[in-house]
């Protein structure tokens, strides 16, 4: 083959691997876009809690073993899937006894809608889970075993790893299943409702804050899966939180505040732009690139990608 | 159905009701007027439950209703339009009547309301996927009271339905309004600045000044008090 047919098959390696981690990261800001993008509180700790839901798929999977009986390549799925509900659990907790006082209706009318009460508190919570993650797990970087990471598919000679491939879809699958919800079902309303304006919603019958605590578990939980997803392509320690709550801001804003459809959108692109930064840029580089992307997007178009302007004066 | 007993309010020490009493039977239309900080909307806030009483009572149909909490009110049957309109900006208008209806009644009575609220207000059938923060100010305002009424509420409770709007909006409002509490006969609770429309067609009304109950009585009298007329009425 000449070198121009490799440069070729260089892109479309690149595209479809960006494409493939493209899919996870867009189901990982679709989380924190509830939290961050519909209900406008800032989160400073959901790297961590993307952390927690790894480390909920370790141990599941590898560390305890209790999903070994269902073999090696269903129980990573499984064990993914498993690290939602129980992140979710950790969230509505937290949200329960200590984000609650800095968010939703009793903060409306406080200086900046209680966003710096809400970064100080969420900066801390950031800080007790990553190093109690130390504490508990160990600073050893640790991956979730699974024989699809080292195996491919070939469609021509581009090659698939399997293990991204089976997180793309069910990324994909949940995130559909996350949008139905919230658009079609009665409750996933009275979520957005509550979330959009906690006042009115309270009038029309909404428990705001059981409300809030729910779309709280929610946005961490499907983070949570995500994390659950790439642990089987990636190691990971108790410090990885960081390196994923910026690029899943970017994400967010990239594709629009309140637009979960965007978030997904926001994420996937930010895979693109990253591994599609590889074939012209140093490895280090990669985040450079999300961040030029990103300042672009913010100023040719500051609503996001597919943020829409509602508010009217 | 309603009934407030000497109910007092403070934000804080600042005191936003003093004594304030007030009746509203089945089927009746009855108005609050007054002007800006007399404790109108600080009155409703209580009935619905954002706000705390310092004393007094309400009683909603013989139940204590400060006992029951906020979000069950709604579930009485108690539809609060608030000031200032408050849709669901993000959300599309279907949306906002359908959280309307978010209610075991409202849900019930879906099929029925739905066309109701349709036919009082057309503008919001053209507008039904738009999304409601895009809506010009009056269509809020209906879009609002078509979440209430989508509610299929016993109280309907409408806080200055004409804040900001134009004044052949606030006629068309006010107008509808009538068609509701005629045709139904529901029960409506009005507080408004402007005394005239809202005094124009009630049974009842009461006049609110600085957290007081300063004058009330049933439409005739009130609209042929001297101070009413004068304060109130320009005339």
């Amino acid at each position: 083959m000449t070198d121009w047919q490799w440069f070729i098959i260089d892109i479309l390696q690149a595209f479809a691997a960006g494409l493939l981690v493209g899919g996870t990261y867009g189901l990982m800001c679709v989380g924190l876009g509830i939290i961050f993008g519909v209900m406008r509180v800032v989160n400073f700790a959901h790297g961590d809690f993307m952390m927690l839901g790894m480390y909920a798929a370790y141990y599941l999977v590898t560390g305890f073993g209790v999903l070994a009986f269902l073999g090696p390549y269903v129980a990573p799925i499984v064990g993914a899937l498993l690290a939602g509900p129980i992140v979710f659990a950790i969230g509505w907790v937290l949200h329960r006894f200590l984000i609650a006082n800095v968010t939703g209706a009793r903060v409306v009318s406080a200086e900046a809608e209680g966003h710096y009460a809400q970064i100080i508190l969420t900066l801390g919570i950031a800080l007790v889970l990553a190093n109690g993650g130390l504490i508990l797990f160990g600073s050893l970087p640790i991956s979730v075993q699974t024989p699809l990471s080292r195996e491919s598919w070939a469609i021509g000679e581009v090659l698939l790893n399997k293990a991204r491939t089976v997180s793309f879809f069910i990324a994909v699958a949940v995130a559909i299943l996350l949008y139905m919800f919230l658009t079609r079902t009665s409750l996933g309303k009275a979520l957005r409702a509550a979330a959009d304006n906690p006042i009115a919603a309270a009038y029309v019958g909404v428990d705001v804050d059981r409300a809030h605590r729910l779309a709280f578990g929610l946005g961490v939980g499907i983070t949570a899966i995500a994390g659950g997803l790439i642990a089987s392509s990636q190691s990971f320690q108790p410090y990885i939180g960081f390196d994923f709550v910026i690029v899943m801001y970017a994400g967010v804003v990239l594709g629009g505040m309140g637009s979960i459809l965007g978030a997904f959108w926001g994420g996937l692109t930010i895979g693109l732009v990253q591994q599609m930064s590889t074939l012209v840029l140093p490895y280090q580089l990669q985040n450079t690139a999300i961040f030029v992307v990103f300042l672009l997007i913010i100023f040719f178009r500051p609503q996001g990608m597919f943020g829409r302007v509602w508010e009217r004066t | 159905m309603l009934s407030i007993q000497s109910l007092d309010v403070a934000y804080g020490g600042l005191r936003a009701l003093s004594g304030v009493s007030l009746e509203v039977a089945r089927g009746q239309f009855v108005a609050v007027v007054g002007a800006n900080g007399a404790g109108k909307t600080t009155l409703f806030k209580t009935i619905s439950g954002t706000v705390a009483p310092v004393s007094g009572a309400i009683t909603y149909n013989g139940r204590d209703l400060l006992a029951v909490p906020p979000a069950e009110r709604a579930q009485l049957g108690i539809a609060h339009v608030p000031e200032g309109r408050q849709v669901f900006a993000s959300m599309t208008v279907m949306e906002n009547l359908e959280m309307g209806a978010y209610t075991r009644a409202g849900r019930e009575r879906w099929a029925q309301s739905l066309p109701m609220i349709l036919e009082l207000f057309p503008i919001l059938a053209e507008r039904r996927d738009q999304l409601a923060g895009t809506l010009s100010g009056g269509e809020q305002q209906m879009l609002a009271i078509g979440r209430g009424l989508a509610s299929a509420p016993a109280l309907l409770m409408l806080d200055e339905p004409s804040m900001g709007l134009a004044p052949a909006v606030v006629d068309l409002i006010f107008e509808r309004i009538h068609q509701v509490h005629r045709d139904q006969g529901l029960t409506i609770l009005l507080v408004e600045q402007r005394a005239a429309e809202a005094l124009e067609s009630c049974d009842h009304g009461y006049v609110l000044e600085t957290g007081r109950v300063v004058l009330q009585g049933p439409h005739d009298t009130l609209m042929s008090d001297p101070r009413v007329r004068r304060a109130y009425l320009g005339m």
